[in-house]
């Protein structure tokens, strides 16, 4: 651009001295020239000096302004942040605490508990009561064969075909049956109960290691053991429903052997009668 | 060519004739010319535009730098906090073999209950006792057949009053019902063991960040397994009332029936 101002300028100039006739013209010509040279080029120096200097104070303001107060409010905000993380929601002191309080427990409870479950609560006096017991309490599901026998040896075996109707021997097999059925299911879930005691003690002893980060799997898996366990517990009372329905079936049984008992006496009867 | 000889040949004898006019122009020239930027070593301009930024370098050194290193120093100790107290790599790790390791727990459960316990030996009692062992859903309709093949019809009419066919009627469908739900209750049961099982998997894949989100599942698991819980106590529960009415009724009827004797004792007795 300057380039081009001053090829106007020169070219206008030259022509100018090259075009007047006269010395005084020649004169004036040239103060002019001077006079627009020192008009447009002189100010322009100290003009871009002030720029720059005021140009640097800008940017040392925005520094000490703008950057600096932005930095100081960030660092303040993370302070306050890295204080609450320690002193508000995960103080060590608390998490050690809560730890400590685990273990303790630990030794308060689970010792007496198991005492106390573990309590020997046979109370058979002949021995085949006592066989039976015994095997009914023993937590293991590799003897069912052993159980049947000495179910069988307490309370006697289904009456041979002669020895009874058919009715009755259905009744008391059917009877035999879902009480075994039971029994051998409450051994399993003897055994089941036993290692779902396990399972929690071993989550126990983890959350008094545990970190805030991992609980969150101590948690989830304890909910999932008490899924299992619940689930163990719809087994045994599906179990129960089916031997309370068995005995109100064997007790309707009887019910209506009843009624056709005393259909068939009152028939009796009136024909008893009718012969009189 | 020849005219460019003949321009300067003009231009020359021009100056030669006006040499004070060549002079004048020969000074704007060299005054008003545009010449390249002055060296920076020797301008004050350049030293002040030096000096500026080196303040500019000061201020960024020592406030941004500083202030970002602050900054840092809070986060790095964050950073150490949340690393060694809040999520600790080894016991994350170890918490997660845990769920390995009583996944072993939850497998033994499974196949405890899926133990085989069928006890009956007579043809009509081992139909019933495989339909109702069978944990299958599909098995439910075939539960009323079973059980009147073992437990009898309800009497005809003819074979007992109204009061007592209505509560055979009502004791079997008691008995009935509470026999199919205990197959529903065993297959449901299968179900949640199965679900469990998958959802113990996927916390052992988990993050801890993802784990609270399994744990809410499996929340819902428990809750719905309650309910079923609930549904198989009040099926009990029923039988007992239908029991206890059943008792209530006997009494009633002997009551009903030791009036009706005396009656026909005391019409005997004027007869005679």
């Amino acid at each position: 651009m300057q380039v081009i101002v001053y090829a106007v300028f020169f070219a206008t100039f030259g022509s100018l001295i090259v075009m007047v006739k006269d010395r005084r013209k020649l004169v004036a010509v040239t103060l002019t020239a001077v006079m627009v040279t020192t008009l447009v080029g002189g100010p322009q120096a100290a003009q871009a000096q002030s720029g720059i200097l005021s140009g640097i104070q800008a940017v040392l303001k925005v520094i000490n302004g703008i950057i600096q107060s932005g930095l100081t409010s960030i660092n303040t905000v993370r302070a306050a942040l890295s204080n609450l993380e320690q002193v508000v929601i995960w103080p060590l002191q608390l998490i050690n605490q809560a730890r400590a309080q685990v273990t303790q427990m630990i030794g308060q409870y689970r010792s007496l508990m198991s005492n106390i479950f573990h309590v020997n609560l046979k109370s058979a006096t002949l021995p085949a009561p006592q066989a039976f017991e015994a095997l009914v309490r023993d937590h293991q599901v590799n003897d069912f064969s052993g159980l049947t026998a000495t179910f069988g040896n307490t309370y006697g075996l289904i009456p041979v075909a002669t020895a009874a109707n058919p009715t009755d021997r259905a009744l008391s097999d059917m009877d035999d049956a879902l009480a075994l059925d039971n029994l051998k299911m409450l051994k399993a879930s003897d055994q089941a109960t036993d290692i779902e005691l396990q399972s929690a003690d071993s989550i126990e002893n983890a959350a008094s290691q545990a970190a805030p980060g991992s609980v969150p799997f101590l948690t989830a898996t304890a909910i999932v053991s008490g899924i299992h366990s619940q689930a163990l517990t719809q087994k045994m009372l599906a179990a129960e429903l089916r031997q309370e329905a068995a005995r109100l079936a064997h007790q309707n049984t009887l019910r209506k052997d009843n009624a056709t008992n005393t259909t068939q006496l009152r028939g009796v009867l009136v024909n008893l009668l009718q012969h009189q | 060519m020849t005219q460019i000889t003949d321009l300067f040949r003009t231009v020359n004898n021009w100056i030669r004739g006006h040499r004070l006019r060549a002079a004048i122009l020969a000074l704007v020239l060299v005054f008003t010319a545009p010449w390249p930027a002055r060296a920076q070593f020797v301008d004050p301009c350049c030293a002040m535009l030096a000096a500026g930024l080196a303040s500019i370098q000061s201020a960024l050194t020592s406030v941004v730098g500083g202030g970002l290193n602050q900054i840092l120093g809070v986060d790095k100790s964050m950073q150490q906090f949340q690393q060694t107290v809040v999520w600790p790599q080894a016991l994350i790790n170890q918490a997660r073999s845990l769920v390995g390791l009583l996944q072993g727990n939850f497998n033994q459960i499974q196949s405890l209950m899926r133990l085989r316990v069928n006890s009956a030996t007579l043809p009509a009692s081992q139909q019933l006792e495989q339909v109702l062992l069978s944990r299958s859903p599909n098995q439910i309709a075939q539960t009323s057949s079973a059980y009147v093949a073992l437990y009898g019809p309800v009497p005809a009419p003819t074979e007992a009053s109204t009061q007592v066919l209505n509560m055979v009627d009502m004791t079997d469908a008691a008995a009935q019902a509470a026999m199919k739900r205990a197959i529903e209750i065993d297959a449901l049961a299968d179900l949640e063991l199965q679900a469990a099982n998958q959802l113990n998997q996927s916390i052992q894949n988990a993050a801890p960040g993802s784990a609270p989100i399994i744990e809410a599942q499996a929340d819902t698991w428990l809750i719905r397994a309650n309910a079923y819980t609930q549904a198989a106590t009040a099926d009990l529960m029923r039988l007992r009332s239908v029991d206890l009415a059943n008792a209530s009724a006997d009494i009633k009827m002997g009551a009903t029936n030791t009036t009706s004797l005396r009656q026909a004792l005391a019409n005997l007795l004027q007869h005679q």
